[in-house]
């Protein structure tokens, strides 16, 4: 395949997965974005609006993650369900073209969710250039850690319903224990102990300093970064040797 | 004289279980000719499905080779990938695409110019008679509708050799006959089909060459003719009057029926037994063996009998 032909298939894979199923059920959009429009009305709610800027924070990072959580079972049920990677295997279509066209399309498939956030980031007053360019980037990051952890568990699913089982687990882990929504000196000592396991920790604290939710030492700030591209790169090292093209 | 589609040398898989291994292929040796459709035939669990993954590049052999289009299974599969389309057994196409955009964009994902994919994409859907059902979700479909939308797929593909794991499995008669027609022009078109199918008429109406397999062994391998010409009674003779069993079993092999007998026969026992019936008059009529007698005798059971259930593996 030439680069031209690639790129064809990729934005293939990002329109038979991403745009043609917004079209073919709107619905869908607001599926998405319930659980962080949840979270954000209950944090509103109990903290008595005090806490509704860490809730729109939240809500970004959590719609990065249930792309991965929707990608997960997408890949799953197309692997098992469908036989569609069977069909995409014997093919030109190359692995990190798959992976990458799917992977773009439950991005785009999330823009209209992330666009309600990206509304109310500007009109509290918060998008400066560096603010954008700080939450642009941990929201890539988080993107990528939640496809390659989809890539990961999806080579052990056997069935789309383990997905289900493992989606509220990895909601606990990712985004309830990790101080998401709030800030982080709300937990107990030993739960700020946990959620240092989490990426989405560091990118949560990360997203609360760019608008000033949160003062970070320039330290901390730096070891966050670091820590953050550590566990995509670890992940997605993992799902390169995990994930399996042609079964064994 | 040009090379085989696919040559498989001693090939065998092995899946890997808690008990060590269970065989699914077991030295496995055959040639596809080229531009020709090739038949793969046997009960379920008897191996056809895995020989067409190891095939399609999906599945990993354990022993043996294979090369496909004159390349190596193991070492060269981007560039079998690139020549190759299948249909897998029991695939069904996205729920929310619309008919013509599943062919469309199959063919723009394997990197066809949209131009180029639209008019493929037209003509395979007239060729299976889809177009009145082009703007219609697959969710909406029938089963047979699915499956003739994947036929039409891969079809229209650019790709030379063609793997159709039970493509017409649900469809109805007519149905059948359409991707019949659509399979017989790709042949045309000097692209090779490895066709695999529980039916055997359609089997025989397809295939110029079949392969037999059972519990993951090639029993048989040939022409329908050839396959006739190795069997030991290649003619059948149907008696449909009561007649002794006992006259009847010098001839061949008997296996009773409703109403009468079966008798398999050689061609001069089965002409001499067809005159004597007839002078008896008994209602008679003979033939040469179809694919179902054949495999009744190599294998000793229908084809529809299931046979995953010995290798406790799916096939």
């Amino acid at each position: 395949m030439t680069e031209r032909h690639r790129l064809r298939s990729l934005l293939t894979f990002v329109q038979l997965n991403g745009i043609i199923p917004i079209r073919t059920q709107p619905l869908f959009l607001l599926n998405l974005l319930a659980s962080p429009l949840s979270f954000l009305f209950f944090i509103f709610i109990v903290s008595r609006g005090a806490l509704i800027q860490y809730g729109v924070m939240g809500g970004m990072v959590l719609t990065m993650l249930s792309v991965g959580t929707g990608l997960q079972s997408d890949l799953t049920h197309y692997r098992h369900d469908l036989k569609f990677q069977d069909v995409v295997v014997a093919s030109p279509v190359e692995a990190p073209i798959y992976v990458a066209g799917m992977a773009l399309s439950e991005l785009v498939y999330s823009l209209p969710a992330i666009a309600v956030f990206v509304l109310i980031f500007v009109a509290a007053g918060w998008a400066t250039v560096t603010n954008v360019l700080v939450v642009a980037g941990v929201l890539v990051l988080v993107w990528a850690f939640a496809c390659a952890l989809a890539f990961t568990l999806a080579t052990y699913f056997q069935d789309v319903r383990e997905t289900f089982l493992f989606s509220p687990l990895i909601s606990l882990g990712l985004t309830v224990i990790p101080p998401v929504y709030y800030p982080i000196t709300y937990l107990p000592a030993w739960a700020q102990t946990a959620a240092l396991f989490s990426p989405t920790t560091y990118a949560a604290e990360l997203v609360q300093a760019s608008v000033g939710l949160v003062a970070l030492p320039f330290a901390t700030e730096v070891r966050d970064w670091i820590v953050l591209v550590a566990f995509v790169v670890g992940l997605l090292l993992l799902a390169a040797v995990k994930a399996r093209w042609q079964e064994p | 004289m040009p090379e085989p589609a696919l040559v498989a040398s001693h090939l065998g898989k092995v899946y890997p279980t808690a008990r060590g291994g269970k065989p699914a292929l077991t030295d496995l040796s055959l040639e596809v000719p080229n531009g020709r459709v090739y038949g793969l035939i046997g009960r379920n669990g008897a191996g056809k499905t895995t020989f067409v993954r190891i095939a399609a590049t999906q599945l990993a052999p354990t022993s043996g080779d294979l090369r496909v289009l004159g390349r190596d299974i193991r070492r060269e599969m981007p560039e079998i990938r690139k020549r190759i389309a299948c249909v897998p057994q029991e695939s069904r196409p996205l729920y929310f695409l619309n008919t013509e955009e599943v062919v469309y964009l199959y063919l723009k994902m394997r990197g066809m110019d949209p131009v180029e994919a639209r008019r493929r994409t037209r003509d395979a859907m007239e060729e299976l008679s889809l177009t009145e059902y082009r703007k219609r979700l697959v969710a909406r479909l029938s089963g047979g509708l699915r499956r003739r939308t994947l036929c039409a797929m891969v079809l229209a593909s650019d790709a030379e050799v063609l793997f159709l794991d039970e493509p017409t499995t649900g469809l109805d008669p007519i149905a059948r006959r359409e991707v019949w027609e659509a399979v017989r022009r790709t042949i045309r078109e000097h692209r090779t089909i490895v066709l695999t199918t529980h039916y055997l008429d359609e089997a025989e109406a397809l295939s110029s060459r079949l392969a037999l397999i059972e519990r993951g062994e090639l029993k048989l391998e040939g022409s329908p003719e050839e396959l006739r010409a190795r069997v030991r009674y290649p003619y059948r003779v149907l008696i449909q009057d009561p007649f002794p069993a006992a006259d009847l079993a010098p001839y061949g092999r008997v296996t009773p029926v409703e109403g009468g007998h079966l008798v398999f026969a050689r061609e001069a026992d089965a002409r001499e037994l067809a005159r004597v019936a007839l002078e008896r008059g008994a209602r008679v009529s003979m033939g040469p063996v179809d694919l179902e007698d054949i495999f009744l005798e190599v294998v000793g059971r229908s084809i529809e009998e299931d046979g995953s259930s010995e290798t406790e593996i799916e096939t």
